[in-house]
């Protein structure tokens, strides 16, 4: 039986050969995909409200409610969902051993994932004065589901700067797993934006 | 009919058959289950939601691909039937999968036909 | 089985213990790690929420045994209905099934030395304990939930509860839902990689996958409770808009999402107790369970298609015909993998050479309450009769023979059954049986009138009735009934407590147990083995000759493991052995971010927003100083 012992690799050159001879993913990413399968879960229930109470509604927006800005949206989120090419070689670099490469990858993707974040938090309010969730089942939806969305935005860019922190002293196979966690959080998150959206902007199809 | 190699390859015959049934009822429920709301809801002055359509075209592609899956599961059970559920693998445990998924997809095709028919007979929006 | 270990073996065992070693005393349990040490917190802390539970059990039927009885408040009725509910479901049957049993088990059945996330199994204890506390919390402040255990809107909206009462519901069940969803976590990710060498998947203890099925289905159902709650919560406080017509909303939205978590829920709850029964059967009845590829199909089937029934607890809403056919549909499928699984029990049983001894004698009892239970739950599946008995005692009388029946029956027998492994004892056998025969008679004469009276017409949630009505006689039955069963579950524990100080010493495998946890000492060591089995069967403590090989290996010092504190991890679906895996010995970070989270649900509560928000931070505060320290610099 192979016996190796990951725990011992300290650095990127030992983590890489780590990476090499593994045969499974490692219990992380195990964990991470259960976890995004259940927040994909909690994502599908709020779409699916959002969906029923259009069902129930002959007028969706309502009226006084104004149809939803469609340029804005799309550009800021085709930005997101680009941040998971640097995310990605992020990975496949620090799985070689090029953890500065690596870092930089994540850097860079953090930057324009805090920018797309800023960008939309100012929306979200804007919209909260124009029509206020207390206003209608629309408004409701709206509100709480770019609510979620931004919130898991907010934790990603979070878990980013966590391993940029932490790999600022090396790479062990504890913190490789957690990369490869993190980008797989990421992959996620970027596919729920493109899902969000298309809810967003369904009222204009 | 040429079939790609891959696809009769027995590792993806197994998942197939053990998965397959299950995911395309999944499908059938949530869209079918959806199409109703939509039907029924007020907005269908505006979707103009054809519902007996929608439920054919589901529970049509339900059953074949069922009934696939059901055909992928036989393969494989037919392939190790001279093992035993705890050999070693991969034998014994694409035999295990075989069995569990002959037996579960009927119960699948069973709930596709029964759910497609019921929304295909019954008059839409009635209160049950 | 024991064997004589050698010199070298010796001196491995004595390393393992040296560094698998935890603190003694409170601190130890404030800091433990030990999935048998958490099982053992879950067991204990679940029961207690179980008497509270009966108590408010007990009450109710004092209240009911006489018509126009004055013993109870309309108020506090609606205030101990609610509390039995949530209390038996969230507090009870599913974290005595998962954290207690499951927790301490499934690391040993698949020969592994705990589970893949250590620490967060510790948090999931402190999260469920806090909750509980949060919930109970309600009551000494009379203002305990008191509109059902499923809290429908609109009677759960602020117009027609303006108190605090739904907000300890809704705030209590998504934070007792976190420690759920942990929980599950770990199960799945502990199944998939951390199985003894050789122990694909279709080798795993059918324990193991009722464990996979329930964890599962937690991991997919919790998100709709969960966002149900965030909404109730929403519109109660905020002024969202989701359940009332007038702006756009729907009330039976409310009903869609709870019950999409609430039928897997039920499953959840019966799940375990299959496991139990399957592990019972083929030890008592000394042959392998029949048809085991279906037995494991048919746990993980009955999850699976019980998430498409969910709106059959919706028949009688007026809902249009071609939207319920589908759970009418797969709700009349559903009873098939169970009866798969009756079948496959009854003629293990038939066909071994059975020894009715208390476990199961207790599993004879789940079978027959099992049956009777899913007879009057398939007639539900059709829609006419279940509008004609929605709501009255009948469903009572159905899902009590199956909660009680069915799902606590087994973890009765499980905990006479692994009571000799956890404390190295034997129970005593003829008060076992005496508390089984208690058990059963009063739990058929509680349940099983209330098919009779649901017939006659007797509505659920009713805190008194007129006696005019003929219902008079099948409560007091009911009423006594019920102190039976108190009897017979106070001798049990009874017995328990005893026999953990004076009960016969038991050794390793009094019961000649096929699954691998018989194949180490009662109680298990920290570090459960020794040596990590390897296993080419699906009854690996049946197989004498890998047991002795076992033991060749701790002397060769082969898979040992003895160098740190390491279990190995192996490939998902064949268990080919890959990496060697570093464990976390004990923190105290688990219940910091447990308490954390609790005082950021009393401020949710108390509608102190920016206070939340910062227990929150100081919570994820304490999850970075928990990430911060690896496993290998421990």
């Amino acid at each position: 039986m192979s016996a190796f012992s990951p725990g011992e690799a300290a650095t990127p050159a030992a983590v890489a050969r780590v990476e090499r001879a593994r045969l499974a993913r490692p219990n992380g990413w195990w964990g991470m995909a259960i976890f995004v399968a259940t927040e994909a879960t909690l994502f599908g229930t709020i779409l699916g409200t959002y969906y029923f109470l259009r069902f129930n509604n002959l007028h969706w927006p309502p009226p006084g409610v104004p149809e939803p800005k469609l340029t804005l949206p799309l550009v800021l989120t085709a930005i997101l969902v680009s941040t998971s090419v640097p995310v990605q070689l992020a990975v496949s670099a620090a799985a070689r051993g090029q953890l500065a490469r690596g870092r930089a990858a994540l850097l860079f993707a953090a930057v324009l994932q805090a920018g797309y974040l800023g960008m939309q938090l100012h929306l979200f309010v804007h919209d909260a004065h124009e029509f206020p969730p207390s206003g209608s089942a629309y408004s409701s939806i709206y509100f709480t589901m770019l609510g979620a969305h931004h919130l898991h935005v907010f934790l990603g860019i979070l878990l980013i700067l966590w391993i940029l922190l932490r790999t600022a002293s090396g790479l062990t196979n504890y913190r490789m797993n957690g990369l490869r966690a993190t980008a797989f959080y990421w992959h996620f998150v970027n596919v729920l934006a493109l899902c969000v959206l298309g809810t967003q902007l369904s009222p204009l199809a | 009919m040429r079939v790609s190699a891959r696809y009769l390859d027995p590792e993806f015959l197994q998942w197939f058959g053990l998965f397959g049934a299950g995911l395309t009822w999944t499908v059938q429920l949530v869209v079918g289950f959806g199409v109703t709301l939509a039907r029924c809801g007020a907005a269908n002055a505006v979707l103009g939601v054809d519902v007996k359509a929608w439920e054919l075209t589901l529970m049509v592609v339900g059953i074949a691909l069922a009934l696939l899956a059901e055909s992928a599961a036989l393969s494989v059970l037919w392939q190790t039937r001279d093992v035993d559920y705890s050999d070693p693998p991969p034998e014994g445990r694409r035999h295990f999968f075989a069995v569990a998924a002959s037996i579960g997809n009927l119960l699948f095709l069973v709930i596709i036909v029964l759910s497609g028919t019921g929304a295909i007979l019954h008059e839409p929006c009635h209160p049950a | 089985m024991t064997t004589t270990v050698t010199e070298p073996g010796l001196r491995r065992v004595e390393r393992l213990e040296r560094i698998w070693v935890e603190p003694r005393g409170l601190l130890g349990w404030l800091t433990t790690t030990d999935h048998k040490r958490i099982g053992l917190l879950y067991f204990f802390t679940t029961l207690a929420f179980f008497g509270a539970g009966g108590i408010e059990a007990l009450l109710m039927r004092t209240q009911l045994s006489q018509p126009e009885e004055k013993v109870l408040s309309p108020e506090t009725y609606n205030q101990l209905m609610t509390m039995h509910g949530v209390t038996m479901i969230f507090l009870f049957v599913i974290p005595m099934a998962i954290g207690a049993f499951g927790n301490y088990l499934v690391p040993l059945m698949i020969g592994a030395r705990d589970m893949a996330f250590p620490r967060l199994n510790a948090l999931s204890f402190w999260l469920f304990l806090a909750s509980g506390l949060f919930m109970y919390a309600s009551v000494f402040m009379h203002a305990a939930p008191n509109a059902g255990w499923f809290d429908y809107v609109p009677l759960a909206l602020k117009q027609y509860s303006p108190g605090r009462n739904i907000d300890f519901y809704a705030l209590g069940l998504i934070f007792n839902g976190i420690s759920s969803t942990a929980a599950a976590l770990n199960f799945i990710v502990t199944i998939f990689k951390l199985r003894a060498p050789g122990m694909s998947i279709n080798r795993m203890p059918l324990f193991c996958f009722a464990m996979l099925a329930v964890s599962l289905s937690l991991i997919f159902a919790l998100p709709s409770l969960t966002i149900d709650l965030v909404y109730l919560e929403l519109q109660r406080n905020l002024g969202f808009h989701f359940f009332d017509v007038t702006q756009g909303g729907d009330p039976l939205l409310w009903q869609h999402l709870f019950w999409l978590f609430g039928h897997p829920e039920v499953y959840i709850i019966i799940l375990p107790a299959f496991g139990i029964a399957t592990s019972i059967i083929p030890t008592f009845s000394k042959r392998k369970m029949i048809a085991f590829p279906l037995v494991a199909l048919a746990e993980l089937l009955v999850a699976f298609i019980g998430f498409g029934v969910w709106a059959h607890h919706m028949f009688a809403t007026g809902l249009p015909t071609i939207t319920l056919v589908f759970f009418a549909a797969a709700s009349m499928m559903v009873v098939i993998p169970s009866t798969i699984q009756v079948f496959a029990w009854t003629v293990t049983v038939a066909l071994g050479r059975p020894e009715f001894r208390a476990p199961l004698m207790f599993i004879g009892g789940f079978i027959v309450f099992f049956v009777l239970g899913g007879l009057s739950g398939i007639m539900f599946a059709a829609i006419p009769f279940d509008q004609a008995t929605t709501d009255t005692y009948f469903v009572v009388a159905h899902f009590h023979f199956i909660i009680f029946g069915a799902a606590v029956f087994p973890i009765l027998g499980g905990m006479f059954y692994w009571f000799p492994k956890v404390t190295g004892r034997l129970y005593h056998e003829g008060a076992a049986k005496l508390s089984f025969w208690l058990t059963f008679v009063g739990t058929a004469l509680t349940f099983f009138p209330m098919h009779i009276v649901g017939l006659l017409g007797m509505t659920r949630r009713v805190y008194t009735y007129p006696s005019s009505l003929g219902w008079d006689a099948y409560n007091l039955s009911e009423t006594i009934g019920a102190f039976i069963l108190t009897a017979g579950l106070l001798l049990i524990f009874a017995n328990l407590a005893y026999s953990r100080f004076r009960g016969a010493p038991a050794g390793p495998d009094p019961f000649f147990g096929g699954t691998l946890e018989w194949a180490t000492t009662s109680p298990p060591p920290s570090f459960n083995f020794p040596v990590i089995p390897t296993v080419r069967s699906a009854y690996p403590n049946w197989d004498v000759e890998d047991r002795r090989a076992d033991a060749a290996r701790l002397e060769r010092g082969e898979l040992v493991l003895d160098e740190g504190h390491e279990t190995p991890a192996s490939t998902v679906v064949d268990a080919v052995p890959d990496e060697i895996v570093e464990m976390p010995g004990e923190s105290p970070w688990p219940l910091a971010v447990a308490v954390c989270t609790g005082l950021l649900f009393v401020m949710l509560l108390t509608r102190h927003y920016a206070v939340a928000g910062v227990f929150a931070g100081l919570a994820l505060l304490a999850v970075a100083v928990w990430n911060a320290k690896e496993p290998q610099e421990q």
